[in-house]
C-alpha cells in the first residue's frame, strides 16, 4: 500500500490540489475517520480516483449532503470520503417530456428550484435534510410523504451513470419513462450506501406541480382509529397525494392535489369520511415539514419500521414505551420512528422479533456505537447469498463503504 | 442429452410431465417472433417451486442450458429455446394463491394469466394496472420477465412497480425470497433488477402483485387531425398543460384505415388519429376532459368525440388494438419495430421515418402510444418480390438508429431477447454492457440459465433478426398484440 501523502498526490494528480484535503473530525462517517476528502469534478476523475483507491486497497465512502451519512452500520474501514458536491449540474431538463438529468450532487432544493419555474418538480419530499442530494436521496432510498402517491426512487429514477470501485463506468435506462432494453443496473444502487456504486448522474421523471391543494388534519386519533379512517378515506373517490400518520400524536395528515373544482370536491368527498380540519396553505407546508422533521431530531437514532398495513394499529400500539414519534404511511404500513435514546437492547429484539413475526422488518438508521451491530436483521438465506455474489462482481475488493451494508456487505 | 439427465427430470416432475418426442416439443421452439426457432431436447412442466429447483438443480449439475416459458407470447424471442437444451414451461403454475384485499395485494403462480389476477379482485372493485395487449393470453411470469407496460403505463407504470415479492429459484436451484410484501425489504433490490431481466437471471415461481382501486371516473376523447404534427403537438400540449393521462395512442392513415375495415370502430376519415384516456374523482376528469378538448381544438382537430359510455369506450379501444393485425390487409408481410424516443421528439422523428421509407421504397405505418414516445413502426414488404423483406429488416434497424439519435431506445417493451441482442452495443458502450454482464455472472456463473438472450455474443451477432408471423394464439382469435 502506498503512503498517506503518496495517495494524496495521486489524488491531486487527478482533481487537481485544490480539491483534495485531510479530512477533520467532522468528516468522520459513524464515527469512522478517513484520511483524505477529495472532491473529483468529473466522471472521469470520480473513475480515476476509485481505480487508484480500488487498486491500492484503499476504502472509500461518498457523500452527497452528508445527512445520511450516519444511516447503516458504521463502515469497517474509510480511507477516502469522496464528495460529490462538484457534481451539482442540471445537465438535461426538457419540459415537454417531463423528465430531466442532472448529476448525483446536484441537491434536491436546487433541482425543485430549477424546475418550478417551468411547474414541474421532482415527487420526492424526503425529510432528511436541507442539503440533501439527488445521489445520497437515491443512496438511502430516502422517501417522504409523497410516496403514498409517487413512490420512490425506484419509481422516478429511468436511468443512471455510475462509476464501479475498479473506475469502470457503466450506465442503465436513459431519459425515456418507456424502456426495457438491458438491466435495470439502477435499482441495484437504489437504497445500497453506495456500497455497489458511485452514482454520477441521474434521470428522472418529473411530475407537473399540482395547480390547486389542500391539506387536511384528521386529529385525535386512537390507533385503531387512524386505520380505521385511512380505510374510509381510500374508499372514498379522492386520489391522496400525501398521508401520514404521526403519533403519538393521533393526527392524520392528507393531502389532495388537482384542478380548484376537483380539489374542492374531493375535500367534500373527505368531509364525508369524519371530521377535518382543513389547513390554510401556509400551515399546510410547515405541518408536513414537521411532520418529518418531528422524528429526526438532530442525533436521534431512528427505526425505518415496515410491517403489512393491516397492521398499522398494532404496530402504533406497540410503539408506546419504545419509540418517542412515529411517522407512518398508513397506504403502505411502513415507519420512521424516534427510539427513546434509553431504548435497550433487548428491548429493540423484541420489537424486531414483532415485526419479523408479522412479515415485516426493522432497521436502524443512525444507530448509536451501543446498537451498531443491531442495525441490520440477522440473515442468512439463499437471497443475502445473491446480495453477496452481486457485491463481489460488482466491487470484488470491497472498496466501496466495506461493513455498511445488510449482513456486513 | 444425456438419457441419465432425462430420467433423473423424469422423476422430479409428475408423470407426463417430461416431454421428449419430437412432436410434443416441437410447439415450443419458438415464442411470439416466429422468425427464430429451435428445437429443444425436452420441455418440462412443473407444477411447485421445489419441482423447478430440483429441476434447475439437474440441469445446473449437468451443464444443461435451460430456458424459462411462460404463455410465450413474447415478440424478441425472450423464450427462444436452446437447440438440444431445455424449456421449462410454467403454464401449469397457473393457481391465484392469495387474495388479501386489506393489504391490495395477490398472490399468484407464474403461470396466472394477467387478466386473471384483475377477474381475482374486480368484484371487489380492484384491478390489476400493467395491461398488455395480449393480457387475456401472457402469463404474470412473461410479465416479470419483460416487465410489460401496456397502454396504461403512462399513468400507473409497468410491471416493475406493480411487483413487490417473488419466489425465486436461482440458477444453482436454490429457492429465495426477493422483496417482500411489505415495502423496503432490507437489502439490494435484487427484485427491481430480475423485473425485466428477461428470464437470465433465474426462474420466478411465485409473485406477489399490488393490486389498485378502480378510478371513480374513466374517460375517452378521440381526435382527429390534418397532420401528426398536429397532433404530436396536442400531446407535448396536454402533458404541458399538467394533465397526466392514463393512456395516449395515436394512429396514422395507413394504420386506421387498415384497423378500419377490421373492426369498424367508425374512426373519421384523417391523417392522425388521437385517443386520451383519463382516468380518476369525476370533478377531475370533468375538468381534464375538458382542458383536452380545449388543447386539442387549439392544435387544430378537425373532429372531436367523447365516448359516451364504456361500450362506446371499448370500441375506440378495439380499433386501436386490432391495427397490428388489420396490417395483413393491406400487405402480405410486415416487420414491427419496437423503438422509444422522448415525446418531444415525435415529430422530427416521424420524418425521419417517413424519409428512410422514401428512401427504401418501402411503406411504413405508425401506431405508438404517444404519451410516452413508445413507437411501433409497422415495415410492409412483399415476401413474393425479390430482396424486399430483407430491405424491410434493414429499415427497421435503421428506424432505431433514428430513435438512438433523438435520445432514445431500441426497446419500449417487447424486449430485447434474442432479436435486439445485436443491437445493444448501439445503445450502451462495451464497459457498460460488461456491467451488465458482471451482475448476470453473478447469478448465473455458469450461464446456463437462458443464454445468448439480452446481452450481445458475437456468434448470434452475425445473425439477422427475425420477421414477424402471426402467432397460432392470435390466428385464432384469441389474443390481439401490441
Amino acid at each position: 500500500m502506498v503512503s498517506a501523502a503518496g495517495v494524496r498526490e495521486i489524488l491531486a494528480g487527478i482533481t487537481g490540489d485544490d480539491f483534495v484535503r485531510e479530512a477533520s473530525a467532522e468528516d468522520a462517517v459513524a464515527g469512522v475517520q478517513p484520511s483524505l476528502v477529495v472532491s473529483p469534478g468529473t466522471e472521469a476523475e470520480v473513475s480515476a480516483v476509485l481505480a487508484c483507491a480500488s487498486r491500492d486497497g484503499l476504502a472509500v465512502v461518498v457523500r452527497g449532503g452528508g445527512t445520511k451519512l450516519d444511516w447503516g452500520a458504521p463502515p469497517s474501514r474509510c480511507d477516502v470520503l469522496l464528495s460529490t458536491a462538484r457534481l451539482d449540474a442540471v445537465v438535461e431538463h426538457e419540459p415537454g417530456d417531463l423528465v430531466c438529468v442532472a448529476q448525483a450532487g446536484l441537491r434536491l432544493d436546487a433541482l425543485q428550484a430549477a424546475l418550478a419555474p417551468h411547474g414541474q418538480r421532482l415527487a420526492l419530499d424526503p425529510g432528511h435534510g436541507v442539503a440533501a442530494t439527488l445521489g445520497g436521496i437515491v443512496a438511502a432510498g430516502a422517501w417522504g410523504p409523497l410516496r403514498a402517491r409517487y413512490g420512490t426512487a425506484r419509481d422516478l429514477v429511468i436511468g443512471a451513470r455510475f462509476v464501479l470501485a475498479d473506475g469502470t463506468v457503466g450506465y442503465s435506462g436513459g431519459k425515456v419513462v418507456k424502456n426495457v432494453a438491458g438491466y435495470d443496473v439502477a435499482k441495484l444502487l437504489i437504497g445500497s450506501l453506495g456500497t455497489l456504486a458511485v452514482v454520477t448522474e441521474l434521470s428522472l421523471r418529473l411530475h407537473p406541480l399540482p395547480r390547486a391543494s389542500c391539506t387536511l388534519a384528521v386529529e385525535g386519533l386512537d390507533a385503531a382509529a387512524v386505520a380505521s379512517v385511512w380505510r374510509a378515506v381510500e374508499g372514498a373517490a379522492v386520489v391522496v397525494s400525501r398521508a401520514v400518520a404521526l403519533w403519538p400524536d393521533g393526527v392524520l395528515l392528507l393531502q389532495v392535489d388537482g384542478t380548484e373544482d376537483g380539489v374542492e370536491a374531493q375535500v367534500s368527498a373527505l368531509h364525508a369520511t369524519g371530521r377535518l380540519r382543513r389547513l390554510d396553505a401556509s400551515d399546510a407546508e410547515t405541518a408536513w415539514t414537521q411532520a418529518q422533521a418531528a422524528v429526526w431530531t438532530e442525533g436521534a437514532t431512528v427505526a425505518a419500521i415496515g410491517v403489512p398495513r393491516s397492521e398499522l394499529a398494532a404496530l402504533l400500539d406497540r410503539l408506546g414505551g419504545v419509540a418517542e414519534r412515529t411517522l407512518a404511511l398508513p397506504s403502505l404500513g411502513i415507519a420512521e420512528s424516534r427510539l427513546r435514546p434509553t431504548i435497550s437492547e433487548d428491548d429493540l429484539r423484541a420489537l424486531r422479533a414483532w415485526t419479523e413475526q408479522r412479515g415485516g422488518h426493522l432497521l436502524l438508521r443512525r444507530p448509536p456505537a451501543s446498537l451498531a451491530r443491531l442495525a441490520w436483521p440477522q440473515r442468512d438465506d439463499p437471497a443475502l447469498d445473491l446480495m453477496r455474489a452481486v457485491k463481489r462482481s460488482l466491487d470484488p475488493t470491497s472498496t466501496l463503504a466495506p461493513g455498511r451494508f445488510l449482513g456486513g456487505i | 442429452m444425456d438419457g441419465e439427465v432425462l430420467r433423473r427430470l423424469g422423476a422430479a416432475l409428475d408423470p407426463g410431465a417430461l416431454l421428449t418426442a419430437p412432436e410434443d416439443v416441437r410447439p415450443y421452439e419458438c415464442d411470439g417472433l416466429t422468425g427464430h426457432r429451435a428445437l429443444p431436447a425436452a420441455v418440462l412442466l412443473p407444477e411447485s417451486t421445489e419441482q423447478v429447483a430440483v429441476c434447475v438443480r439437474i440441469c445446473h449439475d449437468a451443464g444443461v442450458p435451460y430456458v424459462a416459458r411462460g404463455s410465450g407470447t413474447g415478440l424478441s424471442g425472450g423464450a427462444l429455446p436452446v437447440a438440444g437444451g431445455v424449456v421449462v414451461c410454467l403454464a401449469r403454475m397457473n393457481r391465484v394463491l392469495a387474495v388479501d384485499l386489506d393489504n391490495e395485494r395477490v398472490v399468484v403462480q407464474p403461470g396466472v394469466t394477467n387478466a386473471a389476477v384483475t377477474q381475482a379482485v374486480a368484484a371487489a372493485g380492484y384491478y390489476y394496472a400493467p395491461d398488455p395487449s395480449s393480457q387475456q393470453v401472457c402469463s404474470i411470469g412473461g410479465n416479470v420477465a419483460e416487465n410489460s407496460g401496456g397502454a396504461h403505463c403512462l399513468k400507473h407504470g409497468f410491471t416493475v412497480n406493480h411487483v413487490v415479492a417473488a419466489t425465486f429459484v436461482t440458477a444453482n436451484g436454490r429457492v429465495a425470497r426477493l422483496g417482500g410484501a411489505v415495502p423496503d425489504a432490507p437489502g439490494y433490490d435484487l427484485l427491481g433488477l430480475v423485473v425485466g431481466s428477461e428470464g437470465t437471471l433465474g426462474i420466478v415461481t411465485e409473485v406477489t402483485l399490488r393490486v389498485l382501486r378502480r378510478p371513480q371516473s374513466v374517460r375517452m376523447i378521440l381526435a382527429a387531425f390534418d397532420s401528426i404534427e398536429q397532433a404530436g403537438a396536442a400531446v407535448s400540449r396536454i402533458i404541458a398543460a399538467g394533465v397526466l393521462p392514463a393512456a395516449v395512442e395515436m394512429m396514422d392513415r395507413l394504420t386506421r384505415e387498415a384497423s378500419e375495415q377490421a373492426v369498424h370502430a367508425g374512426y373519421p376519415d384523417c391523417e392522425a388519429l388521437l385517443l386520451v384516456e383519463l382516468d380518476g374523482p369525476d370533478v377531475e376528469c370533468d375538468a381534464q376532459v375538458e382542458s383536452c378538448r380545449g388543447i386539442c381544438v387549439d392544435a387544430g382537430a378537425v373532429e372531436i368525440r367523447l365516448a359516451r359510455d364504456d361500450a362506446e369506450r371499448a370500441l375506440m379501444w378495439r380499433g386501436r388494438r386490432a391495427a397490428f393485425a388489420a396490417m395483413g390487409r393491406v400487405s402480405p408481410g410486415y416487420y414491427v419495430q419496437d423503438g422509444v424516443v422522448p415525446r418531444m421528439r415525435l415529430p422530427e422523428v416521424l420524418r425521419g421515418i417517413e424519409a428512410l421509407a422514401r428512401d427504401y421504397g418501402l411503406r411504413v405505418g405508425n401506431v405508438f402510444h404517444a404519451g410516452d414516445g413508445n413507437l411501433h413502426p409497422l415495415v410492409l414488404y412483399d415476401r413474393g418480390v425479390e430482396g424486399e423483406a430483407a430491405r424491410a429488416l434493414e429499415l427497421a434497424g435503421r428506424i432505431l438508429d433514428v430513435c438512438l439519435a433523438a435520445g432514445g431506445s431500441i426497446t419500449g417493451e417487447h424486449g430485447v431477447g434474442h432479436d435486439k441482442a445485436c443491437y445493444m452495443p448501439r445503445m450502451f458502450s462495451g464497459a457498460a454492457l460488461t456491467v451488465m454482464d458482471r451482475v448476470r455472472a453473478a447469478f448465473d456463473p455458469a450461464g446456463l440459465c437462458n443464454p445468448g438472450k439480452l446481452l450481445p455474443t458475437p456468434r448470434l451477432c452475425g445473425e439477422v433478426p427475425g420477421f414477424h408471423r402471426v402467432h397460432p394464439v392470435e390466428a385464432a382469435g384469441l389474443a390481439e398484440r401490441w
